[in-house]
């Protein structure tokens, strides 16, 4: 169980040059956390596509608005919400066909995709206006 | 210095793309910028060498995925070589490398080129 309250949280202004920082404090915070390096990579990249799809997606590149990123960790593993408003996410919930993407000359829609991959739940919720993407991995067992 | 440049080499008929840094949605249209001048300039072989390339997001692979059909509907292709381990293990996540063909290095994806009739 996560504690209610997270652990840290840092709120951003939604522009694509806030990624780097994005991902720079999530490697921090998941070496901390004792994930492997690899491991540590792969989740700051799940959380770089989640605000990339925010900022593209649910805001439309409008670059006045607000993230919040909220870190909870535990001795298992480390749950992430991403916190924004803007428009309620779209899920297709069908496995993509890339060679079908590719025909089609598609430039977008891996990043779930590749969330999906990393993380061990991604979950979207919309209450009252107000968006969240709640990620959790776990600590792998030895 | 800015976390992404990118610079090309013309070898023969093939262009050699070399993007260094952090690749994300932030400085993608700099990635696409050069892919789409090599197919307006008719370079329709492109080899993006990733030696330098330490990150990459599914914004940079994107735009592999939207170009590479138009260069192979005219004969080329969009090769990739020189990946380290982080860069390739995100392109295996989404399933490219069993699409896209990586070569170990520079020289060896040219002469991929070289054999196609």
């Amino acid at each position: 169980m996560f504690t209610k309250t997270p652990d840290f949280a840092v709120t951003f202004p939604s522009q694509t040059n806030m990624l780097k920082m994005a991902v720079d404090l999530t490697l921090h915070i998941t070496t901390l956390s004792q994930f492997s390096p690899t491991d540590s990579q792969k989740v700051a990249l799940a959380i770089d596509e989640a605000v990339t799809n925010v900022i593209k997606h649910s805001y439309q590149n409008q670059s006045d608005k607000e993230i919040t990123i909220e870190y909870y960790l535990n001795a298992d593993g480390i749950k992430i919400k991403i916190i924004y408003t803007g428009l309620p996410p779209i899920l297709v919930d069908e496995e993509i066909n890339l060679k079908k993407m590719i025909k089609n000359k598609r430039k977008g829609g891996l990043g779930v995709r590749i969330m999906k991959k990393i993380m061990d739940s991604v979950e979207y919720k919309t209450v009252n206006g107000v968006n969240s993407c709640e990620m959790i991995k776990w600590q792998k067992t030895v | 210095m800015k976390n992404f440049q990118i610079r090309t080499k013309i070898n023969g008929t093939v262009a050699v793309l070399y993007p260094r840094g952090h690749l994300d949605a932030h400085n993608v249209a700099r990635f696409e910028k050069e892919i789409v001048k090599q197919i307006r300039e008719k370079n329709y072989k492109i080899v993006i060498n990733g030696k330098e390339l330490n990150y990459i997001t599914s914004a940079g692979m994107g735009i592999i995925m939207g170009y590479i059909d138009e260069v192979r509907e005219k004969s080329g292709d969009i090769k990739l070589c020189n990946m380290n381990q982080r860069v390739y293990e995100t392109f295996d996540l989404v399933g490219f490398t069993k699409i896209y063909d990586f070569v170990s290095d520079e020289q060896a994806a040219i002469e991929k080129f070289d054999h196609v009739h």
